[in-house]
Parts: C-alpha cells; sequence; structure tokens
C-alpha cells in the first residue's frame, strides 16, 4: 500500500518545513491545523454516522472559551503544563457535547439539523450577554504561560504544539473507525432499524457519537483560543458551522481524509489569496455548489473512485480528455473571477468617487494590472469569449470522459477488482 | 398599558411579516421535503430588488416587480440545480440550498457593499395613522400587515377554493398518484417554489423599506423563520401563521420587560441569593430576548416535532 508512504511524506513536510517559512505563512499552516481537526471530528458525526449537524460552532466555540478560562488561571499562578490545556476543551467539548446530543439524537435527518442549529444560536444570542462565562461582547482574551522552559511565545512553537495535538487526534479518530463500536457507527447510518432490531441501544450510541466528536471540536476550538490568546461570541456564529459544513462536503464526507483535504485547501487559499480579492468567500460558495452539483462525493469522492479503478485506468487514453476537462474549467474559473473582479471594482466605493471626479461618466477603471474601458464591447467580450470557449471545450471533455470511463465500468473483469480494491480500502 | 398596546400591535405587525416570508418555505417544505436555506435569501433579494427599483423607477414599480424577478430566480434554482441533486437525497438538497444563500449574500455584498442600503418608503405612505398615548403610530406599519393578510386571504383561496389548489394540494399528499392521473407533478413543485420565492420576495420589497435593509438581513431572519415553520408544524400553513403572530408577540413583549429569574425567586424570598450567584439568574429577559425563540424551537422539536398543527413528524 502506498497510503502509508503518503502520510509519512506528508508528517515530515508538516514537521520540517515550518522553520524556514516566515510568519504569515507559519500562523496560516496554524489554521490549517485547526480546521483540518475540526472538519475531521464534524465528519465523524456526518460521514460516518450520517448525522447532518448545522451547528457545530458551539462545540468549537465551548472549547475555547473553557482554555480559555484555564488559561487565565494558569496566569494567576496554577501549575498547569501549558501543552495539556486542550485538555479542558477536549472535557468541556464532551460534557456539552453529550448534553447537546441527549436531545440533538432524539430527532434524525431534518429535525436534527434543526436542533444542532437551535442550539448554537442560542449560544450565540447567550454569549455576549454573559459577563461573567464568556466576557460578554468583548469576550476573553489570555496569554501563553511559559511551561519547562519553553516560552510558547512564537508561533513556531505554538505551531509545534498544535501540529502534535491535531495528528494525536487524528490518530484516535482513525483508531475510532476500526474499533468494533466505530463499525457500529457506520451501520447506525446505513441501517438504523436493522442496528436497533439486532438489539443495540441506537439513541445511546448515537449520543456518544455526538459527544465524540464534539470532544474533538473541543480540542480544535481550544488550539484555536491557545493561538489567538482571545475568544469572543463570534466563534459561536453561524459562519463557523457554516466553514465547517464546506469543508467536510467539498473534501468528500464519505472518504476518512476528505473534510481534511477539504480544510486544508480552503484555509491554505484563504491565506494566500486575501490580499488579492475580498470576494473569498463568494468563490468559497460558488465552489461548495459546483461540487454539490456535479461531483456530490466531493474531492476526496473523486480521488477514492479513481483509486478504486486503478489498476484498470488506461491513462494513454485518460490524460488527454483529462488535459481538456481541466483547460475548460480554468477558462470557465477565468471568466468567473474576471467578471466578480470588474464587478467588485465597479460597485466599490473609490469607483463612484472616480466617477463623480470625471463628471458622472465613466472613466477606464484598473483591474488584473491594465486599465479597462468600462463601455467598450471588449471588455465584456472577455469574460463571454472566456465562458463560450471553456463550456465548449468542458462539454467536449465530458463527452470522450463519459466513454472512456462507460468502457471501464462495463469491463466486468475491471468490476470485480475494482470493487476487491474498494473493500480493501474501505 | 400603553405598553401592552404598542406591543401588541407592532407584534402581530412582525408576525405577520414572518409569515409573509415563512409562508412560501413551509409550502414547499410540506410538499417537497426540502428545508430550503435559500429562502431568506429570497427575502433579502426581493428587498434589494426593491431598494433598486424605486432608486430607478418607482416604488412601486419596485413592489410589482420584486416579487416576479425573485419568483424567477426561485424557479431557475428548482428547474437546474435542485431537481438534479434530488437523486443524492434530501441531505444533498438541504446543502444545496445552503451553499446558495452563501452565494446569494455575498453577491449581495459585491454589488451593494457590506452596509445597509437606503430603502426609504414612498413619501405618499409616509404619515401617521393614529396617536396613542401621544406617539404616532406609521402608517407603513399598517400597510405592512395589510398586505400580509391579504397575501393569506389569497393563498388559503387558491389552495382551498380553485382547481390548481386541488391538485396542489393532491400532489402535496399523494405525489406518485396525482401523477399517474396525469397531472405535471414536477411542473407544480416548480410552481411552488416559484410561488414560495416571489412571496419572499415580496415581503422583502415591502418590509424592506422599513425595517434596515443590509447584506445580513437574510441570515438574521432566517433562522428565525425556521422556528416559526418548526413550531407551526412544517408544513402547516395556519400553523405557520398562528406561529409567527406567536413569535412576534413573544419577542415585542419581551423587549420592554426586565424581569430575571432573580425577580421570579425574590418572590419565594431567594432574591438575594440569586443575585449573589449572578450570570444567567440576573439576566433580564429583555436583554437575552433573542434566545427566546430558539430555546422555544427547541422545546417544540423535542417535545412535539411536528409543531402546533403539524400532522406529521
Amino acid at each position: 500500500m502506498k497510503t502509508p508512504l503518503i502520510i509519512a511524506a506528508v508528517l515530515a513536510v508538516l514537521a520540517g518545513l515550518p522553520p524556514f517559512l516566515d510568519l504569515g505563512l507559519q500562523n496560516a499552516l496554524v489554521n490549517v491545523l485547526i480546521a483540518s481537526l475540526f472538519a475531521l471530528a464534524f465528519n465523524l458525526l456526518v460521514g460516518q454516522a450520517g448525522l447532518l449537524s448545522f451547528g457545530h460552532a458551539a462545540y468549537f466555540g465551548v472549547g475555547a472559551f473553557a482554555t480559555l478560562h484555564l488559561m487565565r488561571v494558569v496566569e494567576d499562578g496554577l501549575g498547569f503544563p501549558t501543552p495539556l490545556l486542550p485538555l479542558a476543551g477536549a472535557l468541556t467539548g464532551l460534557v456539552v457535547g453529550a448534553i447537546a446530543g441527549f436531545f440533538a439524537t432524539m430527532r434524525s435527518g431534518v429535525y436534527f439539523a434543526l436542533v444542532t442549529l437551535a442550539i448554537a444560536e442560542l449560544f450565540h444570542a447567550l454569549a455576549p450577554r454573559w459577563q461573567g462565562l464568556f466576557g460578554g461582547e468583548a469576550g476573553l482574551s489570555s496569554m501563553r504561560m511559559p511551561w519547562q522552559g519553553i516560552t510558547f511565545g512564537s508561533t513556531l512553537e505554538v505551531y509545534y504544539l498544535a501540529l502534535g495535538w491535531v495528528v494525536l487526534s487524528i490518530c484516535l479518530l482513525w483508531a475510532y473507525t476500526r474499533t468494533p463500536f466505530g463499525r457500529l457507527t457506520l451501520a447506525l447510518r446505513d441501517n438504523e432499524q436493522r442496528v436497533r432490531f439486532l438489539g443495540y441501544d441506537a439513541h445511546a450510541t448515537k449520543v456518544i457519537v455526538f459527544a465524540i466528536s464534539a470532544m474533538f471540536s473541543g480540542i480544535a476550538g481550544s488550539l484555536q483560543a491557545m493561538s489567538n490568546e482571545v475568544a469572543n461570541y463570534s466563534l459561536f456564529s453561524s459562519h463557523v458551522s457554516a466553514e465547517v459544513v464546506l469543508y467536510a462536503f467539498v473534501g468528500g464526507s464519505t472518504v476518512f481524509f476528505g473534510p481534511l483535504l477539504g480544510a486544508a485547501i480552503f484555509t491554505l487559499f484563504a491565506y494566500l489569496i486575501s490580499d488579492l480579492t475580498r470576494s473569498w468567500l463568494l468563490y468559497q460558495g460558488l465552489i461548495f455548489v459546483l461540487v454539490m452539483l456535479y461531483a456530490p462525493t466531493g474531492i476526496g469522492g473523486v480521488v477514492q473512485y479513481h483509486a478504486r479503478h486503478w489498476p484498470r485506468l488506461d491513462w494513454s487514453r485518460l490524460t488527454g480528455p483529462y488535459a481538456l476537462g481541466g483547460l475548460g474549467g480554468v477558462l470557465v474559473a477565468g471568466a468567473a473571477v474576471f467578471l466578480t473582479e470588474t464587478l467588485s471594482v465597479l460597485f466599490d466605493e473609490p469607483y463612484a468617487v472616480a466617477r463623480r471626479d470625471a463628471g458622472g461618466g465613466y472613466p477606464p477603471f484598473e483591474a488584473f494590472g491594465t486599465a479597462w474601458d468600462p463601455l467598450s464591447v471588449l471588455t465584456w467580450l472577455v469574460p463571454v469569449a472566456l465562458f463560450a470557449a471553456g463550456l465548449f471545450v468542458l462539454a467536449r471533455a465530458r463527452r470522450t470522459i463519459a466513454e472512456e470511463w462507460d468502457a471501464i465500468r462495463s469491463d466486468p473483469a475491471a468490476e470485480a477488482a475494482g470493487d476487491a480494491a474498494g473493500e480493501a480500502t474501505r | 398599558m400603553e405598553f401592552i398596546i404598542i406591543s401588541t400591535l407592532n407584534g402581530v405587525i412582525y408576525g405577520l411579516l414572518l409569515f409573509m416570508v415563512s409562508a412560501g418555505l413551509t409550502l414547499i417544505f410540506g410538499m417537497m421535503g426540502i428545508l430550503n436555506f435559500a429562502h431568506a435569501s429570497f427575502y433579502m433579494l426581493g428587498a434589494y430588488v426593491g431598494y433598486t427599483l424605486s432608486a430607478l423607477v418607482d416604488f412601486w414599480v419596485g413592489l410589482i416587480v420584486a416579487p416576479l424577478l425573485v419568483g424567477a430566480v426561485g424557479i431557475l434554482v428548482e428547474r437546474y440545480m435542485l431537481r438534479r441533486v434530488h437523486s443524492f437525497g434530501h441531505a444533498h438538497e438541504l446543502l444545496l440550498t445552503f451553499g446558495l444563500a452563501l452565494i446569494f449574500e455575498e453577491l449581495i455584498k459585491l454589488f451593494f457593499g457590506d452596509f445597509p442600503v437606503n430603502y426609504r418608503m414612498p413619501e405618499e405612505l409616509h404619515f401617521a395613522a393614529f396617536t396613542v398615548f401621544g406617539t404616532d403610530y406609521p402608517f407603513y406599519r399598517l400597510f405592512i400587515g395589510v398586505v400580509a393578510v391579504i397575501m393569506f386571504v389569497a393563498l388559503f383561496v387558491l389552495l382551498a377554493r380553485t382547481r390548481i389548489g386541488i391538485v396542489v394540494r393532491a400532489a402535496e399528499r399523494l405525489p406518485k398518484m396525482a401523477e399517474s392521473l396525469g397531472h405535471n407533478i414536477p411542473l407544480v413543485f416548480m410552481g411552488v417554489f416559484g410561488v414560495g420565492a416571489a412571496l419572499a420576495g415580496l415581503a422583502g420589497a415591502v418590509a424592506g423599506a422599513y425595517f434596515p435593509t443590509n447584506p445580513n438581513m437574510a441570515l438574521e431572519l432566517g433562522v428565525i423563520v425556521f422556528v416559526v415553520v418548526v413550531v407551526g408544524g412544517l408544513g402547516s400553513l395556519k400553523g405557520s401563521l398562528v406561529a409567527s403572530l406567536m413569535i412576534g408577540l413573544f419577542s415585542s413583549f419581551s423587549i420592554g420587560l426586565d424581569w430575571s429569574l432573580a425577580s421570579l425567586l425574590s418572590l419565594i424570598g431567594l432574591g438575594d441569593w440569586a443575585e449573589s450567584v449572578g450570570g444567567l439568574l440576573t439576566m433580564t429577559i429583555s436583554s437575552i430576548s433573542g434566545t427566546i425563540p430558539f430555546l422555544l424551537m427547541l422545546i417544540v422539536l423535542l417535545v412535539r416535532p411536528a409543531g402546533l398543527m403539524g400532522d406529521r413528524n
């Protein structure tokens, strides 16, 4: 198997590279680690147990606040080792998760989603008013205290602390899926009624899964609190719950490492292009909807599908259509980016000022390093041409790819081999 | 007395506004089983279309065009997106509408900026309807209520008294049977989705001129509308009317009450103890009024998930 090799390589890069990176990137990597853990914890619930939660910010948030409370006590002289602070987040997440989970898992489907949403909204509405527990609207802040000669003052030290906790948590989450209880969780997703007929207590099982998911979310929140040294009620906002849903489903909720992939890609991208555009959230939403429409199993699902059919894939025939599809994707994306960025310039305040200065006309505007005339047909021909060409190329590529895959799938020997490989990788 | 009358008026009108938005949501859920996260976005779109047209042309033009345009957007969403992911299951439909809500919010920010816009009611509607206890009561609030009532009556007549209504109700109850009898069910679904979106758009165009119109309005109203449809019973129009009024009254009354658990406990002599504990016990109802709808929703979901008037779980 190649998988252990890949994991070892990724770990080696994560452990060895950061000292050579600049501070901003180190910080971004801390956020990647935290988001990855949060997404995997969330996915334990949605991917393994089939329970779609829209309020996971609640457990992330309580983990963060619990850690800050402990940090403040440590600041006042309690001799608690700094590297073990996330235990506070884990414990709080577990307890709050068990209580919330007990109620939420009494319902299923849409009703479950609504209960989790309501619980998170309760926290969000209550936190800014509750001075003692959540520090009111300003929130809580504290400092990381040194421990055993380690100051925890630099981002790099925080990074390695986060790396340790995240790798440990991911190992535990992975081990969980291998236990009999982990298999029971999968059974719960696939056929709850049968699980009950087999004599298991479905509700108790769900509560435990929920609590474990909340516990690891709490650790993620804890690491966030340690990294930022502040937390306020915005941690409970629906944006936080939404982000983790996006990570999990774009990455692929049916594959164990899928959510990690989604979290890493989105968090890194957000950092890398946040200086270039203000429309990152729009792109993020567009990517999510496109994945939902055209690749419902997410990136991880697509990768897994290829891995399963790997022995029968004839790359000399597939590379061409895939490259063509990639080109089409780039063209369409180019059209979307051009349109979004020009619109964001044209509808922004500075351009309105420029128009006033120009006496109400439409002066040329600056985008992508050159000046464009908003009244020229040529300007708007750029996105239209890109879009049309991209769609044309995509349609062609899609046809050939579909033909190739039909051939692969219709081969009975391939199907048998693929299934066997699929079983082995599960 | 003054507090009671003003709060009742405000509460009823806020409730009617909630009903305008939740009517479409509950119809769509009852029929298609989709909890549409993007529904409040249709409300926001309506408000912004109304704002744009009232600035360019006229308020009344905006009021007519907004529902039509938003309804068309709803039809496109149903026809080309929801129908596509239908085979992947309900969770994917939910996630798709969730993603659309994010996109709508960002698009609004892209075009109009991340701040409230100045959407105002026309001058001819800007007067006091009557005076209670020395304060003028704005006519526009009554206007919002009247639009909602007209809408409810029209919807009720359409569903209960016309042929279209019979087909829609049949499609809701037994879609397979209605289809075998020769009715075009996908078309009915598309129509219901479009009408639901249009109603939300109308509500946005009407209410946006009085309440703030900003990119957060969908998010803020969206959760409350979920509360309404859950409390009323998912799929029940009458239930959502009752729940809307209830939530409206709750929120307008709770803003003015400075009772807390401590004042309740002081009735049995535990007031000083509660004051010393602080935290939750000394928070006044007015300061945590935002939490009441969610508490209500939680209780209903856990005790009676079918809601006040829903007939299924």
